[in-house]
């Protein structure tokens, strides 16, 4: 009793604003019918996934490495659009992995030009000029081979070839008829721009060495050449030719495959690209500024920008939907369901239930299969930061990164595998988004807003706050939505009064301040 | 600081500073006399590349203003604030309905504009003493987000045009760009010297000297006993009547205002000026802001479309390879010159004195 009464007075502000939280939540629900509530709760709680699945890793990374990851939304956005390419053109995912698997195994190299340098007696000034030829040469040959490598995509500029047009195409089917493979015209075209990405890339990795060694001095140990680049590097650069020898069998058996297969197929490819790009960013541009917190945010801002950029060159400025997969789309025989059973046999894409005298409408993938996934990933990083070892270090490292490093742990590889894990969760988030949210070049910065929010409120570091943030932020909007179309009755007014649409947004912002004003460092967080 | 520095006369110490100012006076002459029209037609307001530059440059020194307040906020005080860009949006969009509106006349404008900023400073400084680091800039940026959010909505559409932006304000006599475009732009460029001017004596008086101590390590400026909240609020009123006052000038100059200046695209531009011109110089935030909206400029101009790729590339590399910006690093590195040449002299004045020393011994 003593304890309880202690840690009551301890945590009063907190409690507090939970049961106000609570008791606006069940005003809410008060003034509205059953199914609406219901159907308004299933929709927040949908919201509240997607937008989890961007705090979570925002909110790990933040914890362990100290970077407020501003691109994080970009890379949400990235994942949809890589999302939807696998899942509505497969074969121009085969077609760019040929030279993308060459490129990386040039790169693989780096480790080999370390030792050869040191060999080198090169002097001072050469040292200094060289790397900037090799940098240049190398992109030169990249530029060109890479402009002219053959593949078959869409166009971002042209109508009749457009994301929305093969998103069409998708729906009627017919994207495996559409598609003009696209190949080299001679062999030998193909072996010199084969060789071209290579040497190209070879190049760009020998002059980031030069560069390091420039700087710093070449401190290679003597001893026998790494071998293990060298296998990685040829094993690249064979699967490469052979993904290029079957490209066209491989694209029409991945074209021929269903939607839901497709799908899993999507989300496997975007996570991996999202996790990748996240390793490449931390390893290469966030690294060298982590005595700099400023610049971090300010470089991360500076990535979120140009990768919209980037989506808008690549696939348009013009919004598009993907499709939902079989499982969650058919509006034929039995639909809409009446029951999950229902769904499950007949895969509709609503369910309507009988809730409070009223028949509800509940859309099978927005809010059942999304509400799952959030579910789902919720307890799977709980699991990894309570039970595995690498969640061990995380924990600690969020504690005291210092202390953890001191004891040995490699925390730099830890650092890099948190922000690929992160930023591989906003990507898996960006494709299970895309079917319900469609994509558009804003998809980004506003989840990023929400995210950001849900984060504030539940405290910057901590992952149960962060899910707590997520569901408040996205029961707030949805309910506001809600409101807006049914009106709230306000004492001393004549007519309902409707918040009109841009005050969802506004609202949880509000309800941001005023949580931050009661409690700075958030519902559930830290403080110091 | 040596003795050699603080001797020279006010004249050579303020060397730069006269130039730049006489240069810019003098530019929208010398501009003319390269495009080769007469002077007459010059003052005649004759519509020319000439005079286009001179818009050109007369955004260049709204924006350096903003830059500059930006700077005294985020370089100065080191408060990392997202919302600066409200401050500007609030002063333009305030001019604009003042004038459309409610027809008020240019000096009650001036003053309207003036408390804007005190009133927008003040709700920053609500939550100032609550939040720090990156919680306060989450809290800027959602307030300066509510800002945009509210003038974007349909209720507000007779006064802020919603998502069009606010058209056709009526330019008052005494300022009118289109009618005497030389006056506005020594207008202008006498509010940017100014300013500039002010925020220097701001930083060198005891006040930003605190706020400096503020931004370096705020315990220990507690510590010796000032209450580091005032110098912040100090900060933050000095930059956003400045701030407010830039945005009026832009309304002024080109009679629209547009709701992108208060999204947050807007403060990133101003991040982006303070780090090509080095966070926390003063100066650089201005020649950050005539480099970026000149780059910006001339890039959309050659490049189209990718010219916002250009810049992100220029931005990240700032930020990792230049980081105290073009200012910043000069400064660092003409401290290092001095000192080098100073270790230099002394080496070489040294060993002439030993010498002969060692000569007698």
């Amino acid at each position: 009793m003593q304890n309880l009464l202690q840690s009551y007075r301890k945590n009063r502000t907190l409690i507090i604003t939970l049961v106000i939280l609570l008791l606006l939540l069940l005003l809410a629900i008060q003034g509205m019918s059953t199914r609406d509530w219901v159907v308004t709760l299933l929709r927040g709680l949908a919201v509240g996934s997607i937008t989890f699945l961007v705090a979570a890793g925002l909110s790990i990374i933040l914890g362990l490495l100290d970077v407020l990851n501003l691109a994080h939304g970009t890379l949400f956005m990235i994942g949809a659009y890589v999302g939807w390419s696998m899942y509505v053109r497969p074969d121009t995912v085969v077609d760019i992995s040929t030279p993308f698997l060459l490129v990386l195994a040039g790169f693989l190299l780096m480790p080999l030009w370390l030792p050869l340098l040191s060999r080198l007696k090169l002097s001072r000034g050469t040292m200094r000029v060289w790397p900037w030829i090799a940098l240049v040469a190398g992109l030169a040959l990249l530029a060109v081979a890479l402009t002219r490598y053959p593949i078959s995509i869409w166009s971002a500029t042209v109508y009749q070839d457009s994301p929305i047009v093969w998103t069409q195409y998708f729906e009627a089917g017919t994207v495996a008829e559409n598609v003009t493979p696209a190949t080299f015209p001679s062999a030998l075209g193909a072996l010199l721009t084969w060789g071209a990405l290579l040497i190209g890339s070879m190049l760009v990795g020998l002059a980031a060495v030069g560069f390091a060694v420039a700087r710093r001095g070449a401190t290679a140990q003597a001893g026998r050449p790494a071998t293990r680049p060298l296998i990685w590097f040829v094993v690249l650069v064979i699967v490469g030719v052979a993904l290029y020898v079957v490209n066209t069998p491989l694209s029409g058996f991945l074209l021929g495959l269903g939607s839901n297969a497709l799908f899993v197929l999507a989300i496997v490819v975007a996570t991996l690209v999202g996790a990748g790009l996240g390793g490449l960013m931390e390893s290469t541009l966030i690294r060298p500024l982590y005595e700099r917190a400023i610049y971090q945010i300010l470089l991360t801002l500076g990535l979120g920008f140009i990768g919209v950029e980037m989506v808008r060159t690549i696939w348009g400025r013009t919004g598009f939907t993907m499709p939902k997969p079989e499982l969650f789309s058919s509006t034929g025989d039995g639909c809409p369901a009446d029951s999950i059973a229902g769904w499950l046999q007949y895969h509709c894409s609503t369910i309507i239930i009988d809730i409070g005298g009223e028949p509800a409408r509940i859309r099978t993938y927005n809010e059942l299969f999304v509400i799952a996934v959030g579910i789902f990933v919720l307890i799977v990083v709980w699991l990894l930061l309570q039970r595995t070892r690498l969640g061990m270090i995380i924990r600690a490292g969020v504690q005291d990164s210092r202390m953890v490093e001191a004891l040995g742990i490699n925390v730099r590889r830890v650092f890099t595998l948190v922000f690929a894990l992160g930023v591989g969760l906003a990507a898996f988030g960006g494709v299970i988004a895309a079917p319900a949210n469609g994509l558009s070049d804003t998809m980004g910065a506003t989840l990023l807003l929400s995210s950001l929010i849900a984060l504030a409120i539940g405290g910057l570091t901590s992952f149960p706050g962060a899910a707590a943030g997520a569901v408040i932020v996205g029961l707030t909007q949805q309910f506001i939505i809600r409101y807006g179309q049914l009106g709230i009755n306000l004492p001393f007014m004549e007519e309902p009064w409707k918040p009109s649409p841009p005050l969802v947004p506004a609202s949880v912002i509000l309800l941001m301040i005023v949580i931050l004003l009661v409690l700075p460092q958030g519902l559930f967080g830290r403080s110091e | 600081m040596n003795a050699a520095t603080t001797d020279k006369s006010p004249w050579r110490r303020h060397a730069g500073f006269l130039i730049t100012v006489a240069f810019l006076a003098a530019l929208p002459f010398i501009l003319a006399v390269v495009e080769g029209l007469p002077f007459g037609s010059l003052l005649a307001n004759d519509s020319s590349t000439a005079k286009f530059l001179q818009g050109l440059l007369i955004e260049v020194f709204i924006l350096a203003v903003f830059a500059i307040s930006y700077d005294l906020v985020l370089g100065v005080t080191g408060l990392l604030s997202f919302g600066h860009g409200m401050f500007f949006a609030f002063g333009s969009y305030l001019t604009g309905v003042l004038l459309k509106t409610f027809g008020w006349p240019l000096w009650a404008v001036l003053i309207g504009a003036v408390v804007a900023g005190l009133f927008n400073a003040l709700l920053f400084a609500v939550v100032l003493p609550r939040v720090k680091g990156i919680t306060f800039a989450l809290v800027t940026l959602g307030i300066a987000s509510v800002f945009d959010i509210l003038i974007r909505t349909q209720e507000m559409n007779p006064y802020t045009g919603s998502d069009v932006g606010l058209q056709g304000i009526p330019r008052p006599d005494f300022l009118n760009p289109v009618d005497d475009r030389l006056r506005f732009y020594y207008v202008t460029l006498a509010f940017a010297i100014l300013i500039y001017l002010l925020y220097k004596r701001f930083v060198d008086s005891p006040t930003g000297r605190v706020c400096i101590a503020t931004r370096e390590n705020e315990n220990r400026a507690l510590n010796i006993g000032f209450n580091t909240f005032y110098f912040k609020l100090a900060a933050l009123i000095l930059a956003g009547v400045t701030a407010s006052l830039a945005g009026m000038f832009n309304t002024l100059y080109k009679p629209l205002v547009s709701p992108e200046i208060a999204g947050l695209g807007f403060t990133v531009e101003g991040l982006l000026m303070l780090l090509i011109g080095g966070i926390g110089t003063l100066s650089g935030a201005m020649i950050g802001a005539a480099i970026l909206r000149l780059m910006e400029y001339y890039l959309s101009r050659w490049f189209g479309e990718g010219a916002a790729f250009i810049l992100g590339a220029i931005y990240i590399l700032i930020v990792m390879f230049l980081p105290y910006g073009i200012v910043g690093t000069w400064r660092l590195r003409r401290l290092d010159i001095a000192a080098g040449r100073q270790r230099l002299l002394s080496y070489f004045t040294g060993r002439q004195k030993e010498t002969p020393d060692k000569g007698k011994l």
